[in-house]
C-alpha cells in the first residue's frame, strides 16, 4: 500500500462494527447539547449551593505552626471552615493515589499502591500549590477566596529540594519521613527493598563483556507537560443527614462512591454519584487530587447539608504533570545490529507525592522487556523513585510508555546508525513479545513497519544530515518508532466483572446500558455498534439503539472506567454474549406462546420460527405487542479472559523540516499505522490515530512547563503561557492506517487504540531530527534553543 | 453611565434584562448566557481568551463571551450554538466528517460549539475560504483531543455546501429572470 491506496481492510466484513460512520453522539456534541459537570450543576439547579476553596501552599516546603481562622469564619457569606486539626479530618488518616481504575477499593492492599503518602488537609505543604491546611465554603467563589486570605498562619519554612540528583544527597531534607525516614527514595512497591535490582534476566555483565560494542544512551522525558483538558476536575457534594449526593466529572462513579464510603462509612446505598461527560480525560484523576472529594463532603456536612461545589481553577488544573523519568542504558550490541544485553538505570522525579512515577521506572519497564524486547536475553533494571518539592508527577495519556518509547527508539535508531543497517531491520530484529509468533519475526511489527514505510516513502530517506538544503536554511529528515498497543483483555483483569444490559422494547427499539463516562474515547459508539452487530437476528440497526449514558450509582450497573482505551472492545465482547442471552430469553417467552421448546426454535429477521417447520413462525414485535407489552431485559456480567495473548504494535513515521537558522522544527508528514486486532469503529479509531498526534507533537515541540529555580513553582500554569498545539501547528498530512494482523482473545480479539495513539510520535520526531541534521536532543521538549545549541556543539549549524 | 438595564437579542428573541435582578454589573456575557438563559452550549474553560470554547456570534462575528461584560453586549444580536439546529450546514459537516482518512471533527465535544460558531463567523464573511484562511480563523481555539484535521475537513465541507447552495440559488434566480 502507498499513501493513495492506504485503506483499512477488515479481516472479516461486519455490518456495523469496524465501519466508517458518525459517532453516536456527534450531533448532540456539535449542537452543544452534551452536558458536562458545570451544566448539570448550574446554581439554579442546586439552590443554596456553596463554593469551596482550599488553601494552596505558598512555599515549596513549609509547615503550619499556628493558624487562626476566626476572621475567615466571621466573614459574611462563609458557611463552613475546615482545618487540618479538625477531628473529622484527623480521623480520616492518610490516603494515596490510584484508587480509580486499577484499584478495587482504596483500602484493598492487593490492588492499591502501598504508599500512604498524603493527608487530606496536611499541616505541611510539599510544593508551591499543594492543597493544605484549611478549606472554606462560601456563597460565592470570591467570598471563599477572601476568607482564605483572612486566615492568619504562622509558618515554619523548611528547606526544599527540586531535582532528583539533589534529592538523593545525604544532606537533602527528607520529605516523607513516614515512608522512609532516612532518604527521599521511595521503596519499591513489590518487595520494600531499596537501591536494588528490580528486574533481571540472563547475565548482563557477560553480555557487555562479549559485545562487539557497547552503546550508551541517557534520556529524560516528563515533568514539563500536563493533560491540558478544557474541562477542569471538580465535584458538587450534598451530604445531608445520612445521604450523600455527588455530581462529578470524574470518569468513574462507582469507584468514587467506594472511596467516599471507605472513608466516611456512609453505606453504599446512601451515596449516589453521578457524572457527566468529560471534557477530555488524558489520564488525569490518578494522583490523589481526588482528595477534594473528601474535603468537599465534609464542608457540606459542616454547612448543614448544603451542596458544595469544588472545581479546579485554570492553574489548579496543572496540579499534575507527566512524571519525569530518566533512563540510562548500556546496551551490548553486535555488529549485525542485535542487542544481546541491556543494563538499565531508571529513575523518576515523583514530585511531592506518588502518582504513578514508580510504575514508570519499575513495573512498566520490566513489562516492556517482555512485551517489546523479548529477544534481548540479558537484562538488568535498577530503579529509583525520588520525592522532591515539585508538582506531583502523575498519569498522563500513555503513562510510562511515552517516556520509554522516547528512550528505546532512540537507542535503536542510534544502533542502526552505528551499524549502517536500516533502523526498520534493527527494530524487526530486536523487538517482539514473548507470546506471539515464537521463533519468527513479529508479524504485527513487520506489518505496521512495512505499511508505514510505503505510506511515508521511506525509500527516499537519506543518510543522517545528508539531505539537501531547502530555502537556504532548512533540512528534512524522516524517523520511525514502534510501540505496543495497549491493552488487551488480560491486562485489564483488575477491573473485575463488568456489566451491560440490553432492553428490547415492544416496538423493537433497544435501550442498552454500558455505563462509562464519555471522555472522547468513543466507548459509547462502540457499544452501540457491537450491540447492533450482535442483534442481527432482530435486524436491529445502530439508530434503533439508545445508549443510556454516563454513570449513576443508582442506575443499577457499575460503570467501567474508560481508561487504557479498552472500554470499546470490553463492552463489545459483553454485548456479543449479552445478545446470546437475549436470544435465549426471546426463545423461551415466544416458545411458551408457541408451545414449543426453545431448542426447537430459532430467530432470523426478527421472526421466531420452528426449525423443523420454518413456516410456523411468530414475529418478535407482534408477539411483544400482542401479549403483555413487557420489554425483554437481560443483564450480563463478564470477566476478562485470563489467558495471555500478547499485544500488537503500532508504528509512527514522521518527516520533519528543521530550520538551522532558528532551530524551529516543523512536522510535515506523518504515517500512523496501528494493529488493533479488530477495529471497533473505523472512524473513531482513525480519529485517534490522526488527532492523537496533536498531543504527541505538542509535548515534544511546544509544551514546556517552566519552573522557578528558587521555589520550584510552575510559572506558566495557564492556557496562554503553556503553549498547546492549535490548527496552525498541526501537520498538513497525517495518514492513518488500521490493520488487523494480531488477534487476541474473546470473540473479537481486539486491543486498545486511543490511550497509546501518540506513544511513538515524540520518538519518531526526535529520530527524524537526527536524520535531518544529525543531532539528538535527549530530553523533552525539543525547543529551538536546544536545537541551536546542539547544532553549535556539533560544529555549527551548517556542518 | 451605569444603566439600570440592558437589552439583548439572543437566538432571535429580544430580552430586557434588569440590573441586579437578571445580571450584575461585573457579570461576563458567558455567565449570563449560561446561568440566566441556561444556554450551556456556551462553554467556559480558560477564562483567558486562550481556548475559544465560549465563542458566540455577536452581530454575525465571533466573540469570546467570557472575555466581555454582559453590559458590553447591550443592544447586540447574539447567536449561541443553541440558535442552530441539525440542518445547519456547519453542524451537519461536523457530524458527517467520518470518512476514511478524515478522522472526526470532535471527540470529547467540549470545544466543539466554539469551533462551530467560529466556522460560522468565518463563512459569514468569507464563504469560500482557502485552506490557510480556515487554519488562520480557527487557530485561536484549542481542541485538546486534537481533532484539527477533522475540523478543517468539516469547515471545507460546510463551505462547499454553502457555495453550492448559493450557486444553485443564483442559477434559479437567473432562470426565473
Amino acid at each position: 500500500m502507498n499513501r493513495e491506496t492506504a485503506t483499512y481492510i477488515p479481516r472479516e466484513e461486519k455490518r456495523y462494527m469496524g465501519t466508517y460512520r458518525p459517532k453516536i453522539d456527534a450531533k448532540e456534541k456539535a449542537l452543544g447539547k452534551t452536558q458536562y459537570l458545570d451544566d448539570i450543576t448550574l446554581k439554579g439547579k442546586l439552590p443554596g449551593m456553596l463554593y469551596a476553596k482550599i488553601l494552596e501552599c505558598p512555599y515549596p516546603h513549609a509547615r503550619i505552626l499556628k493558624m487562626n481562622t476566626e476572621k475567615a469564619e466571621a466573614l459574611p457569606g462563609v458557611f463552613a471552615v475546615l482545618r487540618y486539626d479538625d477531628p473529622e479530618i484527623k480521623a480520616l488518616g492518610r490516603t494515596t493515589h490510584a484508587w480509580t481504575d486499577i484499584a478495587i477499593t482504596p483500602k484493598d492492599s492487593d490492588t492499591i499502591m502501598r504508599y500512604w503518602d498524603r493527608d487530606f488537609l496536611p499541616q505541611t505543604g510539599l510544593w508551591v500549590g499543594d492543597h493544605m491546611g484549611v478549606a472554606v465554603a462560601a456563597e460565592t467563589p470570591e467570598i471563599a477566596e477572601e476568607a482564605l486570605k483572612l486566615v492568619d498562619i504562622k509558618w515554619e519554612i523548611l528547606p526544599a529540594v527540586y531535582e532528583m540528583d539533589d534529592a538523593k544527597k545525604p544532606d537533602a531534607p527528607i520529605l516523607h519521613p513516614e515512608l522512609n525516614p532516612t532518604t527521599n527514595q521511595l521503596r519499591h512497591s513489590e518487595d520494600g527493598i531499596e537501591n536494588h535490582l528490580f528486574f533481571q534476566r540472563g547475565d548482563v555483565e557477560n553480555a557487555l563483556k562479549e559485545a562487539d560494542f557497547v552503546l550508551e544512551v541517557e534520556k529524560t522525558y516528563g515533568g514539563v507537560s500536563t493533560h491540558g483538558c478544557l474541562e477542569y476536575r471538580g465535584c458538587v457534594i450534598r451530604w445531608d443527614e445520612d445521604k450523600m449526593d455527588v455530581w462529578t466529572n470524574h470518569y468513574m462513579t462507582d469507584q468514587t462512591r467506594m472511596y467516599l464510603h471507605d472513608y466516611t462509612h456512609v453505606p453504599l446505598n446512601k451515596i449516589r454519584v453521578r457524572n457527566g461527560n468529560s471534557g477530555a480525560h488524558m489520564g488525569k484523576w490518578n494522583t490523589g487530587e481526588d482528595i477534594f472529594f473528601m474535603i468537599t463532603a465534609y464542608l457540606s456536612k459542616r454547612a448543614g447539608g448544603r451542596p458544595v461545589r469544588y472545581k479546579m481553577t485554570n492553574h489548579e488544573e496543572f496540579h499534575e504533570t507527566r512524571s519525569e523519568n530518566r533512563y540510562k542504558i548500556k546496551a551490548a550490541c553486535t555488529n549485525a545490529g542485535k542487542i544481546t544485553g541491556m543494563e538499565m538505570v531508571a529513575e523518576g522525579n515523583s514530585g511531592a507525592y506518588i502518582g504513578g512515577c514508580d510504575h514508570n521506572v519499575e513495573f512498566i519497564v520490566s513489562e516492556t522487556m517482555n512485551r517489546a524486547f523479548a529477544p534481548v536475553e540479558n537484562v538488568s533494571l535498577y530503579s529509583y523513585t525520588w520525592f522532591t518539592d515539585k508538582v506531583p508527577g502523575g498519569v498522563v495519556r500513555g503513562i510510562g510508555n511515552v517516556q520509554l518509547c522516547w528512550c528505546f527508539m532512540s537507542l535503536l535508531d542510534e544502533l542502526a546508525e552505528r551499524t549502517g543497517i536500516d533502523v526498520m531491520d534493527v527494530i524487526k530484529m530486536n523487538c517482539t513479545n514473548d507470546i506471539n509468533w515464537p521463533g519468527e519475526r513479529n508479524r504485527s511489527i513487520c506489518r505496521v513497519l512495512d505499511e508505514g514505510a510505503a505510506i511515508i516513502g521511506w525509500e527516499n530517506r537519506h543518510k543522517a544530515g545528508e539531505g539537501p538544503l531547502i530555502d537556504g536554511c532548512k533540512k528534512r529528515g524522516m524517523g520511525v518508532a514502534i510501540w505496543n498497543q495497549w491493552h488487551a483483555e488480560l491486562n485489564e483483569l483488575t477491573r473485575g466483572f463488568y456489566e451491560v444490559s440490553i432492553r428490547l422494547n415492544p416496538d423493537m427499539s433497544v435501550i442498552i446500558q454500558a455505563p462509562t463516562s464519555e471522555t472522547g474515547a468513543g466507548g459509547n459508539s462502540a457499544a452501540v455498534f457491537a450491540c447492533a452487530e450482535n442483534l442481527d437476528y432482530l435486524n436491529i440497526k445502530p439508530e434503533d439503539i439508545l445508549w443510556t449514558p454516563l454513570g449513576d450509582t443508582e442506575l443499577g450497573l457499575r460503570d467501567n472506567a474508560p481508561t487504557d482505551s479498552v472500554i470499546s472492545f470490553l463492552y463489545a465482547e459483553a454485548m456479543a454474549e449479552g445478545a446470546v442471552k437475549l436470544k435465549a430469553e426471546i426463545l423461551r417467552r415466544v416458545g411458551e406462546y408457541m408451545e414449543k421448546d426453545p431448542e426447537e426454535l430459532d430467530i432470523t429477521d426478527a421472526y421466531v420460527y420452528e426449525i423443523a417447520n420454518p413456516s410456523n413462525r411468530v414475529g418478535v414485535e407482534w408477539f411483544m405487542l400482542h401479549t403483555d407489552c413487557v420489554p425483554i431485559h437481560i443483564h450480563h456480567a463478564r470477566h476478562n479472559v485470563r489467558e495471555e495473548a500478547g499485544l500488537p504494535f503500532g508504528a509512527w513515521f514522521t518527516e520533519v523540516e528543521v530550520d538551522i537558522e532558528t532551530g524551529q522544527v516543523e512536522v510535515l508528514d506523518m504515517a500512523v499505522v496501528n494493529d488493533v486486532g479488530c477495529v471497533m469503529h473505523a472512524s473513531g479509531a482513525e480519529s485517534h490515530q490522526i488527532s492523537g498526534q496533536a498531543m504527541g507533537i505538542g509535548e515534544v515541540l511546544f509544551e514546556e512547563i517552566q519552573y522557578d529555580k528558587e521555589s520550584g513553582a510552575m510559572l506558566n500554569n495557564n492556557y496562554i503561557d503553556y503553549k498547546m498545539v492549535t490548527m496552525a501547528d498541526f501537520p498538513k498530512r497525517v495518514t492513518p492506517l488500521l490493520v488487523e494482523e494480531w488477534k487476541g482473545l474473546g470473540k473479537y480479539g481486539a486491543a486498545g487504540m486511543a490511550e497509546g495513539a501518540f506513544t511513538g510520535a515524540g520518538a519518531s520526531i526526535a529520530n527524524a531530527i537526527y536524520n535531518a541534521v544529525g543531532i539528538r536532543i535527549d530530553d523533552q521538549a525539543i525547543t529551538p534553543v536546544k536545537v541551536l545549541n546542539k547544532l553549535m556543539e556539533k560544529g555549527g549549524n551548517r556542518e | 453611565m451605569i444603566k439600570d438595564g440592558i437589552q439583548l437579542k439572543v437566538n432571535g428573541r429580544t430580552y430586557a434584562l434588569k440590573k441586579d435582578r437578571d445580571y450584575e454589573e461585573a457579570d461576563t456575557l458567558s455567565k449570563v448566557l449560561r446561568e440566566r438563559f441556561g444556554l450551556t452550549g456556551v462553554r467556559v474553560s480558560c477564562e483567558q481568551g486562550a481556548c475559544g470554547a465560549c465563542t458566540v456570534l455577536i452581530d454575525g462575528k465571533s466573540a469570546l463571551s467570557c472575555m466581555m461584560l454582559v453590559t458590553e453586549a447591550d443592544g447586540c444580536d447574539i447567536l449561541t450554538i443553541e440558535g442552530l439546529d441539525g440542518s445547519d450546514p456547519v453542524v451537519d459537516a461536523f457530524v458527517n466528517t467520518y470518512g476514511p482518512g478524515e478522522g472526526t471533527a470532535m471527540q470529547c465535544g467540549f470545544c466543539t460549539p466554539g469551533f462551530v460558531m467560529e466556522a460560522h463567523s468565518l463563512l459569514n464573511e468569507n464563504p469560500n475560504p482557502t485552506d490557510e484562511e480556515i487554519t488562520e480563523a480557527l487557530s485561536g481555539h484549542i481542541c485538546r483531543c486534537g481533532c484539527y484535521h477533522g475540523i478543517h475537513k468539516a469547515v471545507e465541507k460546510a463551505a462547499n455546501h454553502i457555495c453550492k447552495c448559493k450557486e444553485e440559488a443564483e442559477a434559479k434566480e437567473a432562470a426565473n429572470e
